[in-house]
C-alpha cells in the first residue's frame, strides 16, 4: 500500500536508490535475454544517469519510467546513424568499371558460407552477376560447398532468363593457398570480364588466433574490399563482445596503416533458432556501432532478411 | 585452462570469507553477488545461477550457527557442491566395449563442430588401437559429404556416404549395417544441423536414431553459445537418448559456461572437449578433477563430504 502511495506522488525527484531495485531487476532480465552480462549492466547505468533527479510525473511509476527510457535506448542502438545501401554501390561501382567487392569474416561455424550464399542469391535476383571467390583455403570440403551453392543458384536463375549469361561464378585455388593472393587474383578476373560484385568467402577463425588474424588483416589491407562484414551467430553469449572487439583490433594494428578498414556491418544468422533470446543483437550494435546489415533466419536462400529493431526490441522487452 | 577466469572469480570471492572478521549476512550476499556475478559473465545459465544462489543461502541459518570457523566451511562447501552439481549430472558415461560394434550418433546445433569432432574421435579411438569408422548421414548441407571424405582420408579413417541419397535415414542404415559386418569396433554417425524450433529436422534425428540404434548419441554444443544453450539441449534430450556431451571451440576465449548449462539440460555428463581445428585437438573431460583445478583446490570430494 505505502509502496504504491509513494510511486504515485508526483512531486520528489528520483534517486539511484529509487531506481536499484527495478535496474537490478532490468539487468537480470536483460541478461536472460542474451544481453552480454557487461552491456546489461552499462545499459542500466546509462539509464539510471539519465533519470537520476528527474521528477516524475503523477501518474507515472519508476517501474514504467525505467522501462521506457530503457526501450529508447535500446532502439538508438540498433539503429546506428550509418546505412549500408549494397544495391546502390554496386550501381555506382559499376559506373566506375569495377566490381563491387565484398568480404565475410567471423569465428568458427557462425554461417559465413551459408549467408553469403543467401546474399549472393539476393544479388542475383537484383540482376548483378557475382564471382565467389573461395579464400577458406583451409576447411575440408570449404570449396566444394561453396561449388554447390553455384551450381543450385545457377539452376534458379539459368542463363536462358538473362541473356544468356552465368549470374554465378566460383573463382578457386583448392586447399593450402594464400586467401589474399586468391581474393586478388579474383577481384582482377571480375573486373575483366565484368562482373558486377566478388564475395570473398574467409576462413573461420579464433580472434585469439594471433597468425589467423594476422591473415585476414592482409587479406583486407592488400585487396580493399568496399565492404567488411562481420558474421556472428545470434547464439552467441558474451563471446560476442571480445570477438567483435578483437577482430576490430586486429584489422586495426596488424594493417599498420593510419586509416585502417575495420567492421562495416554485421550479419546475424541463426536468428531462427533463438525464440525471443535475441540479446545477441544489442551485444553486437552496441560494440561496434555498425548496422546489422542482414539478419540470417535460417538455411535456404530466402532465409535473409533485414533487421526489424521494433520487433527485436519488442522481443528483448517482453 | 577452460573456465580460468571464473575459476579465479570464484576463489578470490570465497577469499572475501577468510578475510571477514565475521561471518553475517552481508558478508554471504556480497560473496555470493560476486560469485553469480562470474557465473553470468561466464554464460552460466540465469535460471541455474539462481538456483545456485538460492541453494548456499538455503543451507546458511545464521541464527542456529555456532562459531565463524563452521560457517565459513560450510558456506564453502555448499558453493563447491553447487558448482560440481553444474557440471556433473552424476550419472557415468557411456564406456565403448572392445571387439563389439560401439555405435555412436553425433547430434547438434548447426555449425557446432559435429563433422570436425566425429573425426577427431575416429581418431583418437583408431590411434588405441580399435577399428573406427565414420557414417556421412548428412545429407543436407552443401560439401558435407566432400568434408567427411577429405577428413577421414588425410587420417586414413574408412568411412561411408552418398552423393546420390537424399535420405539420411538410409544412408545411416546401411553405413552401420556394412562396418558391422566388417567388424568394426567404433562406428561413429554424423548427422545434419537441426534446431528444436524446425520439427521435420528434429523427427529426421529421431527416424535415424531408430534405424541405427546407437549405443550413445553425443549432444555437440558451441562453447560461445549464450542463454539459448538450455531450451536447445533440453529438447535434443527430449527427442531422443542423448547420453554426453562435447564441448568444442574451448580454444579460444570463450568461457565455456553456456554450454555447461547442457549437461543439466541433458542430465547427461562432459566427455571430451575441442580445443583446435586440427584432428588432435581433443581432450578427455572429467568433472571433480576439472572442478578442483579450477578452483585451485587439491581434494574436492573430501571438502564437500566434511
Ligand atoms: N538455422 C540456421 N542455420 C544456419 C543459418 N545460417 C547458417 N546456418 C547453418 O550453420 C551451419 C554452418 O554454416 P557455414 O556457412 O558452413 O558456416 P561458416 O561460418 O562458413 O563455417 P566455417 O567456414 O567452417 O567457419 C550450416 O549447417 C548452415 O546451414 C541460419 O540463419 N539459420
Ligand atoms: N577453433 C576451433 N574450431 C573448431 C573446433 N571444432 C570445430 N571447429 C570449427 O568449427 C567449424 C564448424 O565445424 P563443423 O564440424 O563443420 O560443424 P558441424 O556441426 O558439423 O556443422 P553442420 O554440419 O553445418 O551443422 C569449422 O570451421 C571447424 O573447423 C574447435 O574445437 N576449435
Ligand atoms: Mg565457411
Ligand atoms: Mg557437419
Amino acid at each position: 500500500m505505502f509502496s504504491l502511495f509513494k510511486s504515485l506522488v508526483g512531486s520528489k525527484s528520483l534517486t539511484m536508490d529509487d531506481m536499484k531495485p527495478v535496474l537490478e531487476k532490468m539487468k537480470d532480465h536483460l541478461i536472460m535475454k542474451n544481453v552480454a552480462a557487461d552491456i546489461a549492466i552499462k545499459l542500466c547505468d546509462s539509464v539510471a544517469t539519465k533519470l537520476e533527479g528527474k521528477v516524475l510525473g503523477t501518474f507515472e511509476s519508476i517501474a514504467s519510467t525505467v522501462k521506457n527510457t530503457l526501450t529508447e535506448s535500446l532502439v538508438q542502438i540498433l539503429n546506428p546513424e550509418r546505412r549500408v545501401d549494397i544495391l546502390r554501390d554496386c550501381m555506382e561501382a559499376q559506373k566506375h568499371g569495377r566490381p563491387y567487392v565484398m568480404a565475410f569474416c567471423g569465428v568458427n561455424g557462425v554461417g559465413k558460407s551459408t549467408n553469403l550464399a543467401k546474399i549472393c542469391f539476393w544479388l542475383i535476383e537484383n540482376n548483378m552477376r557475382v564471382l565467389i571467390a573461395a579464400c577458406d583455403t583451409f576447411r575440408a570440403g570449404a570449396v566444394e560447398q561453396l561449388r554447390t551453392h553455384m551450381r543450385h543458384l545457377n539452376a534458379l536463375h539459368p542463363p536462358e532468363r538473362h541473356n544468356g549469361q552465368q549470374m554465378v561464378q566460383l573463382y578457386e585455388k583448392g586447399y593450402g593457398k594464400d586467401a589474399a593472393g586468391i581474393a586478388m587474383e579474383a577481384i582482377r578476373y571480375a573486373k575483366d570480364i565484368k562482373i558486377d560484385v566478388v564475395l570473398i568467402d574467409t576462413a573461420g577463425r579464433m580472434q585469439d588466433n594471433e597468425p589467423l588474424m594476422r591473415a585476414l588483416s592482409k587479406l583486407i589491407k592488400v585487396n580493399e574490399p568496399d565492404l567488411v562484414l562481420f558474421v556472428g551467430e545470434a547464439l552467441v553469449g558474451n563471446e560476442a563482445v571480445d570477438q567483435l572487439v578483437k577482430f576490430n583490433q586486429a584489422l586495426a594494428d596488424f594493417s599498420s596503416s593510419s586509416n585502417p578498414h575495420i567492421i562495416d556491418g554485421m550479419v546475424l544468422t541463426k536468428f531462427d533458432t533463438i525464440d525471443d533470446k535475441v540479446g545477441a543483437a544489442i551485444s553486437m550494435t552496441y560494440i561496434t556501432g555498425q548496422p546489422i546489415v542482414f539478419v540470417g533466419t535460417g538455411q535456404t536462400y530466402t532465409d535473409l532478411k533485414s533487421l526489424n529493431a521494433k520487433a527485436v526490441v519488442h522481443a528483448l522487452m517482453k | 585452462m577452460v573456465l580460468a577466469d571464473l575459476g579465479r572469480k570464484i576463489t578470490t570471492a570465497l577469499q572475501s570469507l577468510s578475510k571477514a572478521t565475521i561471518i553475517n549476512e552481508e558478508v554471504l550476499n556480497g560473496m555470493l553477488k560476486e560469485i553469480c556475478a562470474a557465473l553470468l559473465e561466464a554464460d552460466v545459465n540465469i535460471k541455474l545461477v539462481k538456483t545456485l544462489r538460492e541453494n548456499v543461502r538455503a543451507v546458511i541459518d545464521f541464527d542456529e550457527m555456532a562459531g565463524g570457523l563452521n560457517k565459513r566451511r560450510m558456506i564453502q562447501s555448499a558453493v563447491f557442491k553447487e558448482l560440481v552439481k553444474l557440471v556433473d549430472p552424476g550419472v557415468k558415461p557411456y564406456q565403448p566395449h572392445k571387439g563389439k560394434p560401439n555405435i555412436i550418433m553425433f547430434v547438434g546445433l548447426q555449425g557446432s563442430g559435429k563433422t570436425t569432432t566425429c573425426t577427431k574421435l575416429a581418431y583418437h579411438y583408431q590411434k588405441k588401437n580399435w577399428k573406427s569408422c565414420l557414417v556421412c548421414a548428412d545429407t543436407f548441407r552443401a560439401g558435407a559429404y566432400d568434408q567427411v571424405k577429405q577428413n577421414c582420408t588425410k587420417a586414413r579413417i574408412p568411412f561411408y556416404g552418398s552423393y546420390t541419397e537424399v535420405d539420411p535415414v538410409i544412408i545411416a542404415q546401411d553405413g552401420v549395417d556394412m562396418f558391422k559386418k566388417e567388424g568394426f569396433e567404433i562406428i561413429i554417425v554424423d548427422t545434419s544441423g537441426r534446431h528444436k524450433q524446425e520439427e521435420s529436422l528434429f523427427e529426421e534425428m529421431l527416424a535415424v536414431s531408430n534405424a541405427v540404434k546407437p549405443d550413445n548419441i553425443i549432444f555437440v554444443m558451441d562453447a560461445t553459445i549464450g542463454q539459448a544453450c538450455e531450451a536447445q539441449a533440453k529438447a535434443f534430450k527430449d527427442k531422443v537418448d542423448v547420453g554426453s556431451v562435447i564441448i568444442t571451440k574451448l580454444d579460444g576465449h570463450a568461457k565455456g559456461g553456456g554450454a555447461l548449462s547442457a549437461v543439466a539440460a541433458t542430465n547427461s555428463p562432459v566427455i571430451y572437449i575441442g580445443t583446435g581445428e586440427h584432428i588432435d585437438d581433443l581432450e578427455p573431460f572429467k568433472t571433480k578433477p576439472f572442478i578442483s583445478k579450477l578452483l585451485g583446490m587439491g581434494d574436492i570430494e573430501g571438502l564437500i563430504d566434511k
